[in-house]
């Protein structure tokens, strides 16, 4: 999932350049700073700017109308992974010993096993949630943008978005950001880790 | 009389797992979906003998519920557990400051958990 997501950053990132360059290119044409006259290589060199600019725009408008569809899928999972959970705790509820009853020591060691590997549902939801966060700011910054790329909403935006990581709550979130973005990333990214297993610094006093 | 501990998270299936832990030991559990309805909860003068909370939570997080817990005198001495997937050293720092008793990382083991409250719990 996030290979495809930075590539499309990066392209989208592209796009906003282009716009940019486009603009300016536009103005410095129009104002005649220059050049007198436009050359027919410098004529084509804009064609095929605008043509960019078109494609890049069209883009735009295709991803504002797919990015809510693609959160509305993300949610789905969340709800029917929500639902499962929900279930399952219901069942164990009912395989749960009263208080009064000591169970065995396998019961027990079984009962946490269980608790500890579903937590795996609000794990998962929080994570897909930081990337409907992300979601959510392409598709603002993407309509401020078909505004026109010197729109102040757009900068917001993109400084918005440079901050990404800063919705990140998990150490894996962050490390699989990183190592995402750069292929030689020597730190592990924990995604291997057994839900049954608690990391000996995941309690502290204070 | 049974021991008594308010249980703060937006996840239902969190909340549920907590609340399954803390009543096989014995408490009597009382749960909230996020800061704000933890503190319309306990607003009657409720005490509570436990907080477990989470930290990102809509409407109120579990910083500013704590530090609105330590404003009332029936939750000055309380311990209050922050149970959350956050790890940094940063956020923990926030806790600490805001007067948390300890912090557990989720996923939470229902062992340690109980080991946790037997030793920050008043004798």
């Amino acid at each position: 999932m996030t290979t495809p997501w930075v590539e499309y950053c990066l392209w989208a990132l592209v796009g906003a350049v282009t716009g940019t360059a486009l603009t300016a290119w536009t103005l410095r044409v129009a104002q005649g700073q220059g050049r007198s006259e436009t050359t027919g290589t410098e004529a084509s060199e804009l064609s095929r700017l605008k043509e960019h600019q078109q494609a890049w725009e069209a883009f735009a408008v295709c991803a504002t109308h797919l990015i809510p569809v693609l959160k509305k899928q993300m949610e789905g999972v969340t709800q029917q992974t929500e639902r499962a959970a929900m279930d399952l705790m219901v069942h164990m509820k009912g395989l749960a010993l009263p208080a009064t009853t000591s169970p065995s020591a396998e019961t027990s060691t079984n009962l946490t096993k269980v608790v500890m590997a579903m937590q795996f549902q609000d794990i998962t939801q929080q994570k897909l949630e930081h990337v409907a966060q992300a979601l959510d700011q392409w598709h603002t910054h993407l309509h401020a943008l078909l505004k026109g790329p010197q729109d102040e909403s757009a900068r917001r935006e993109i400084a918005l978005l440079q901050q990404l990581e800063e919705s990140y709550t998990m150490e894996e979130e962050r490390r699989l950001h990183a190592a995402a973005l750069a292929p030689d990333y020597q730190e592990p990214v924990p995604i291997e880790t057994e839900p049954t297993e608690v990391k000996s610094d995941s309690v502290t006093l204070f | 009389m049974s021991k008594t501990a308010l249980v703060v998270d937006d996840s239902p299936t969190m909340r549920q797992m907590v609340a399954l832990t803390l009543t096989n030991a014995g408490f009597t559990v009382v749960e909230a979906e996020h800061g704000k309805d933890a503190v319309n909860k306990v607003a009657g003068g409720s005490k509570m003998d436990i907080v477990v909370t989470d930290l990102n939570m809509p409407e109120m997080d579990g910083i500013t519920l704590i530090k609105e817990l330590r404003k009332m005198a029936a939750f000055k001495f309380t311990p209050i557990l922050m149970l959350t997937t956050e790890s940094a050293e940063d956020k923990k720092k926030a806790g600490k400051e805001a007067g948390a008793t300890g912090w557990i990382v989720k996923p939470f083991n229902p062992e340690l958990m109980l080991k946790v409250i037997a030793k920050v719990l008043p004798a």
